[in-house]
């Protein structure tokens, strides 16, 4: 008898999880995915996989999958099922109707890092060139967008700086807010190796992540900081950097604007930084911050990694600006095993920002207000374009719920289960009168959705991803879309519903399109792809296959020298009280992926069947908690039900939890405040209180709930 | 047709709530405010003007004229370089210029 799981066929794609982007080859019998092989010839990978990439692919075969387009005229309505030329008709209807009534701007559209680059660039194009309007965002907003700021702002590009084998060559790993063991594995492990061969390890991160310790892994310094207090570190940093006169003289005078250098120099060298005044601030000893500083100044390479434990605070830009500073004030850019680098949650942060998913800027990071721009794309789409800024997602929902803000067209994302402030989502979601969401399931958002597009999944279409380490890889089609429409002939179709004509063969004349307007593009193809399996940008005549190293001479500004920028540390306005005394603060692990839509799908589940909230000893036994007790978290903004684990990985006065699972509603109890510069939100410090509950009824036993999610 | 204006309401109608605004801006501010007086106001202004939907620049703008209750100063100063033609620059990335 043949066995029944031989693959027949096997097609190189790239993993649509983790901002690592591990090549893969999905291999198939029939119409149905058999395994998963991680690539040896990938480069952002080498053969490697997690446990997410290798074994979590089933969910695009899950029983909910929706696979016909949906349409309803109320939220109170039950779905009617409709052909797809029903559903264009509808929607573009529906859109045309509000714009008539409530004006141009009355309408957005927001992409998701899970799409293609190709996707995510006709999004914006529907948002400009169809709908008139910049409000377009993605949902990079809710994560890196202080990367793209702050970093832009300091040295001229929000991307990471080296390729990831880079630390390979890395003398001092700083680690701030991310933890790559669990939420980048491959990276992680590439980065236990360098430890392994003596590499030394500082940590800035409130809890005591798997990064700190577990195998192969133990920080030298763990700076385990006061949620919210990541300026205020990173400043004392730089004043023992000052101080003791630790920069890069050399470097900084060859490379930098030297006048801010000196009012940077002034500001972090004030008393006021230093560690022994900051230490009480951030609950850490001055001798570790010190120590911290002395030893990323010294090198000889030091490379900085950061995650969203950087970027998800009212500080989060400034934060950001700090590490740009650092890296330039000791000389740590411009070379391999050095570096300033962002580590992305999904497949393509990266491409969702550099491809102009943004309400300020075009593709290649260019202002929406810059008339030669505008005029590059005007001639290529045929249109005039708005020349104002429009509305970032979060102020698409705050004007929603103000009422001038009545539809829009969400491509794979789930605003009300990934946004903070659920109830504030929720109540805006409410007041649209058209929501058209394009996704594979019915997720939270569906329940205030007019219209639902059935989309594909990354194994279902072509395209392809920009990874964290600005490498552009291919996503091949390895089965036909379930619901009959790759993602981007969706929205090409809708647009074309729209009353915009366009028409592409294949998405390959996307990225063409891509190519001719945005200048780190200019060299990507799907011809040079499929002959040398991936490119990093820039790409382009200067560097025919790609960039593995940014900032080698010069920083991409205008004069080409990189900035200093004054960091001054504001406390954010969430603050412990008698009534919420301990801080939350949030993450990811190993086996589940963000809000879980597609690991939750998938057998995954049985090594993560629950969030539960890991509370210090200290602070459980003054509430009576014992392990594994039913607890009411609350905040300014909410409650949620959830188990408690007693954990020393948290300090006394810090909660944490992880976000995989609609039902404990994470979200429901976040604040509503943001980055300054962004909007990006405060996720990673929410005042709260726990309590012990009885367990709520109808709630399964832990071991129940295991054999559901096996089955 | 995507270039029809806004024929009816939307126009008069605040884009947002108004607290929102205030706390957003005063943030904007709270940055800037390391820097000397004029590139701190050239900072605020930059970025309200890059950054933020021209009706949310009005609303701004609106709440200044009726006295600016709950603005810090420098956010007022930096606010109003938006109406004077005289500081009117292209947008950049970087420090707040003189």
């Amino acid at each position: 008898m043949p066995n029944p799981i031989k693959p027949e066929k096997s097609v190189v794609t790239t993993c649509a999880y983790c901002g690592v982007g591990c090549g893969f080859k999905a291999e198939t019998r029939g119409e149905k995915i058999v395994r998963m092989i991680p690539w040896k010839e990938g480069k952002a990978n080498h053969g490697h996989s997690c446990i997410k990439g290798r074994f979590a692919y089933d969910y695009y075969n899950a029983p909910d999958r929706v696979l016909t387009p949906l349409i309803r005229a109320s939220i109170d309505d039950p779905w009617k099922s409709v052909s797809w030329e029903e559903a264009f008709a509808y929607a573009a209807g529906e859109f045309k109707r509000i714009q008539a009534k409530f004006g141009v701007k009355s309408i957005g559209a927001v992409s998701s890092s899970r799409c293609t680059n190709e996707e995510i660039f006709l999004t914006q194009k529907l948002a400009r060139a169809v709908l008139g309007n910049n409000n377009i965002d993605n949902c990079a907003r809710i994560c890196h967008s202080p990367t793209q700021f702050g970093l832009t702002q300091t040295i001229g590009a929000g991307a990471a700086s080296q390729h990831f084998d880079s630390i390979l060559q890395a003398d001092v790993i700083m680690i701030v807010g991310a933890n790559p063991t669990e939420g980048h594995p491959v990276f992680g492990s590439l980065m236990k190796r360098r430890i392994r061969e003596g590499a030394r390890l500082i940590v800035i991160d409130p809890r005591k992540t798997e990064t700190v310790e577990s195998a192969h892994c133990k920080a030298d310094v763990h700076l385990a900081i006061r949620p919210g207090t990541n300026v205020a570190i990173l400043d004392s940093i730089a004043h023992v950097i000052v101080r003791e006169k630790l920069y890069n003289e050399a470097f900084v005078h060859a490379r930098c604007e030297v006048a801010e250098f000196e009012n940077w120099k002034a500001l972090v060298g004030d008393d006021k930084y230093a560690p022994e005044v900051i230490g009480p601030i951030a609950n850490v000893d001055p001798a570790d911050i010190r120590r911290a500083a002395r030893l990323y100044a010294g090198g000889p390479n030091s490379t900085i990694y950061y995650g969203l434990g950087v970027t998800e605070h009212s500080q989060g830009s400034t934060g950001v600006m700090c590490l740009g500073n650092l890296g330039l004030s000791c000389g740590m850019l411009g070379r391999e095993g050095v570096g300033v680098n962002p580590l992305r949650g999904q497949g393509n942060v990266q491409g969702g920002s550099c491809l102009g998913s943004w309400p300020h800027v075009f593709s290649g990071y260019r202002f929406v207000t810059d008339h030669a721009t505008r005029s590059s794309f005007e001639a290529e789409w045929g249109v005039t374009l708005d020349a104002e800024p429009g509305l970032r997602l979060p102020n698409m929902l705050d004007a929603a719920v103000a009422g001038s803000f009545k539809g829009m067209y969400i491509m794979g994302e789930d605003p009300v289960q990934s946004d903070p402030n659920q109830h504030h989502v929720i109540a805006a979601m409410k007041n649209m009168e058209c929501v058209v969401l394009h996704d594979l399931f019915l997720n939270e958002t569906s329940k205030y959705a007019h219209v639902f597009f059935p989309g594909s999944s990354s194994l279902e279409k072509d395209g392809t991803f920009t990874n964290a380490e600005r490498r552009v890889s291919r996503v091949r089609k390895v089965i036909e879309p379930l619901a009959g429409l790759q993602d981007w002939e969706i929205t090409v179709k809708f647009m074309n519903a729209l009353g915009y004509e366009l028409s592409y063969d294949n998405p390959g004349e996307v990225l063409d399109e891509i190519a001719r307007l945005s200048p780190n593009y200019s060299g990507m193809s799907f011809a040079l792809i499929d002959q040398i399996g991936s490119a990093q940008w820039p790409c382009n005549k200067d560097a025919p296959q790609g960039t593995e190293v940014l900032h080698r001479e010069k920083f991409p500004r205008a004069n080409g020298l990189g900035t200093f920028m004054l960091t001054d540390y504001v406390p954010t306005a969430e603050r412990t009280s008698d009534r919420f005394p301990l801080l939350l603060t949030t993450g990811r692990i190993l086996t589940q992926y963000n809000v879980g839509t597609q690991t939750r799908r998938t057998p995954n589940s049985v090594w993560h069947p629950e969030d539960v909230l890991e509370i210090n000893e200290q602070d459980a036994i003054a509430r009576g908690l014992q392990d594994g007790d039913w607890v009411q978290m609350s905040s300014r903004f909410g409650q949620i039900q959830l188990r408690a684990r007693i954990s020393e990985r948290v300090n006394p006065g810090v909660v944490y939890t992880t976000f995989h699972h609609a039902k404990s509603k994470a979200n429901a109890v976040t604040s509503d405040l943001s980055d300054w510069a962004t909007n990006c939100p405060e996720y990673k410090v929410t005042a709260v209180d726990v309590v012990r509950i009885r367990v709520p009824t109808g709630t399964a036993s832990l071991e129940a709930a295991r054999l559901e999610a096996a089955e | 047709m995507a270039q029809t204006n806004s024929p009816t309401q939307g126009a008069e109608m605040p884009v947002m709530a108004l607290d929102r605004i205030l706390s957003m801006a005063n943030q904007i501010g709270d940055f800037f405010a390391p820097y000397p007086p004029e590139r701190r106001a050239e900072g605020i202004r930059n970025h309200l003007r890059t950054y933020w939907d021209p009706r949310m620049r009005d609303q701004l703008l609106q709440h200044i004229a009726a006295g600016g209750a709950g603005l810090a100063a420098p956010v007022i100063a930096g606010a109003k370089l938006l109406q004077d033609e005289a500081h009117a620059k292209p947008g950049y990335y970087g420090p707040p210029k003189a």
